[in-house]
């Protein structure tokens, strides 16, 4: 019976937006102390990379390439994010594109490790090396009643949403924590910021650090998802990708890029015709969106909404409740 | 508590302070005077650590604070209201007043409940965002916020800018009360009068330099001062 459910295609869909939605995020971490950054391609493919290198060359176990691909780009976002940090806005945004181009230049270039534009194939890929390790402890995909290909893209997909989850909890945390609300004061008004004690060079620097991280993190996982990458994948489309997710969905709330790349990478495969005009449909989107709602589908307005909603409908069982329970005093 | 000695502060190549010296006793209010462009946020923001004076060095309470930086100047007691309302206008008035004391450690209830009884609207507001409040509301929550880091030192760059004069009484005698109760004060002022009714000292800047000090009788009587700042 499960066997009919379980369609490897969709499951690698799914897999897509789960690595797109944290893209979303890395993007949305960055943009959460104003900060515009389109270098976020070029810190996935540090991420992808090193990952892919690590444990294709040097046999490093998978787990730990993606660990080591996720704080590489993270250094080296410490490393842009130090001199940019006097850099507002659209130059910002100027300088990381550069910076994203460098990176794509340096593994185009360096073929005697990167093999240059061909790209890196055969790359230890996820649920393949997991379906390995399960059969060593005597598990297969006969037992449940699938075929091995399916329990491929199952497991890929649940560590994902695993992954992703966990991921998004992090950073709702920290939202409301101390460095959240640093983060939000310095994105509201930075000389204010300052003069409360707040100190914008750390928690400007950890932003873009964090979002760097977190952009080389969905790069390794990409990396051992689709177990190839070339430096084409990483190129400027996929930084104004990332971007978009962003500026589709909203970026004063993090499910804004959550449902920004959701929704984006869901379109061009529900609807075939549309995924040919995708690079056309996201400029429409640019510049309808900067027209209409600067700041993205979902904003803080609406979640608030959506919350004093529940709360009313709480409420309204609550009193039910309280009725019944008086009626039975009575 | 505060001596200021012939900084010399830039931005980029211009030269934005020649040679200012100023002292602030503990427990005074001494207040910075001159025309637009004299200096006067210049100084304040050396003095908070904004901005970093090439020559010279500032100590607070015998200690170089020179080229230390604002949280950290925050943390030792020295707080700044900037000038034109600084408030984070998306945060409500509540949040504006937690962020004040981001710096410290610990309650704050206490704090709070003191600062919104000095500033009732504040407290009708608490749930209102910043941005909604009225200029001079906004001062207030600008004061208010930068009280609750419980500042030893308090730097005030033109509370009264663009308040209708009812409320600069206001604030010109909130400040007289939050100095009574023993916090430091250094005001800047374009409102000469009024600054120099409440003040102990006073210094007059004229492009980048101190051209006159003194205690703020003599410089309420002092006729060019009268002639140039008082209007007569
Ligand atoms: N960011 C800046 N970049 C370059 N020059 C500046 C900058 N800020 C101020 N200045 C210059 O420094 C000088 C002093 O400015 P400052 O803001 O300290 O004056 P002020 O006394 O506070 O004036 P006001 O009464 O208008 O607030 C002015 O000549 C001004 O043009
Ligand atoms: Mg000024």
């Amino acid at each position: 019976m499960l066997a009919e459910i379980i369609n490897p295609y969709y499951l690698q869909v799914l897999s897509f937006i789960l690595i797109n939605i944290i893209l979303g995020v890395s993007i949305y971490i960055t943009l959460s102390t104003g900060q515009l950054s389109l270098g976020h391609a070029g810190f996935m493919s540090i991420g992808a990379y090193t990952s892919a290198i690590l444990t294709l060359n040097y046999d490093f176990p998978l787990v730990v390439g993606v660990i080591l691909g996720a704080l590489l780009a993270g250094i080296v976002g410490i490393l842009i994010g130090i001199p940019t940090l006097r850099l507002q806005g659209v130059y910002l945004a100027i300088a990381t594109l550069g910076f994203g181009e460098v990176v794509r230049v340096l593994f185009i270039n360096w073929e005697s490790l990167t093999q240059g534009a061909i790209g890196i194939s055969s790359i230890p890929h996820f649920g393949r090396e997991l379906v390995t390790g399960l059969r060593d402890t005597g598990f297969t995909a006969d037992m449940i009643g699938i075929r091995n290909n399916q329990l491929i893209s199952l497991l890929v997909f649940i560590i994902l949403l695993v992954i992703t989850v966990l991921l998004i909890t992090f950073f709702v945390r920290q939202n409301h924590s101390r460095v959240g609300r640093a983060f939000a004061a310095i994105k509201m008004d930075e000389n204010a910021a300052e003069a409360m004690g707040i100190n914008i060079t750390y928690y400007k620097v950890l932003a873009f650090a964090q979002g760097a991280m977190v952009a080389g993190f969905a790069g390794a996982l990409y990396a051992h998802v689709t177990a190839y990458i070339s430096p084409s994948d990483f190129a400027y489309h996929r930084a104004v990708e990332i971007l978009i997710f962003a500026v589709f969905g909203g970026s004063e709330v993090i499910w804004g890029p959550i449902f920004g790349a959701t929704f984006l990478t869901a379109m061009p495969e529900l609807l075939r015709e549309v995924s040919e005009y995708r690079y056309m449909i996201y400029g429409i989107i640019l510049v309808a969106m900067m027209a209409f709602r600067p700041q993205g589908l979902i904003d803080h307005e609406m979640i608030y909404k959506i919350k004093s909603r529940k709360k009313k409908k709480k409420k309204v069982e609550d009193d039910k409740k309280e009725r019944n329970r008086h009626g039975v005093g009575s | 508590m505060l001596s200021v000695n012939n900084i010399q502060t830039y931005y980029g190549n211009i030269q934005a302070l020649k040679n200012v010296s100023i002292e602030v006793p503990q427990g005074s209010i001494v207040t910075i005077l001159g025309a637009n462009g004299a200096g006067k946020t210049t100084t304040m923001k050396s003095i908070a650590g904004v901005l970093k004076p090439k020559q010279g060095t500032i100590t607070f309470l015998d200690e170089d604070i020179t080229n230390k930086n604002p949280d950290e100047l925050v943390r030792k007691g020295i707080s700044l209201v900037p000038e034109g309302r600084a408030i984070l206008s998306g945060m409500t008035v509540l949040e504006n007043l937690e962020m004040g004391a981001y710096q410290r450690k610990g309650s704050i209830k206490q704090d709070l409940d003191k600062v919104m009884e000095r500033f009732p609207i504040l407290k009708e507001r608490q749930s209102q965002l910043g941005g909604t409040l009225s200029g001079g509301q906004q001062q207030m929550l600008a004061i208010a916020r930068a009280l609750m880091a419980k500042p030893k030192l308090l730097l005030l760059d033109e509370p009264s800018m663009g308040l209708a004069p009812l409320i600069v009484k206001d604030i010109f005698q909130i400040v007289k009360e939050i100095n009574e109760e023993g916090t430091t004060v250094l005001l800047v002022e374009q409102n000469a009068r009024q600054a120099l009714k409440i003040a102990d000292h006073a210094y007059v800047l004229e492009t980048g330099r101190v051209i006159k000090s003194g205690s703020a009788k003599e410089l309420l009587k002092d006729s060019s001062i009268k002639e140039a700042y008082l209007g007569h």
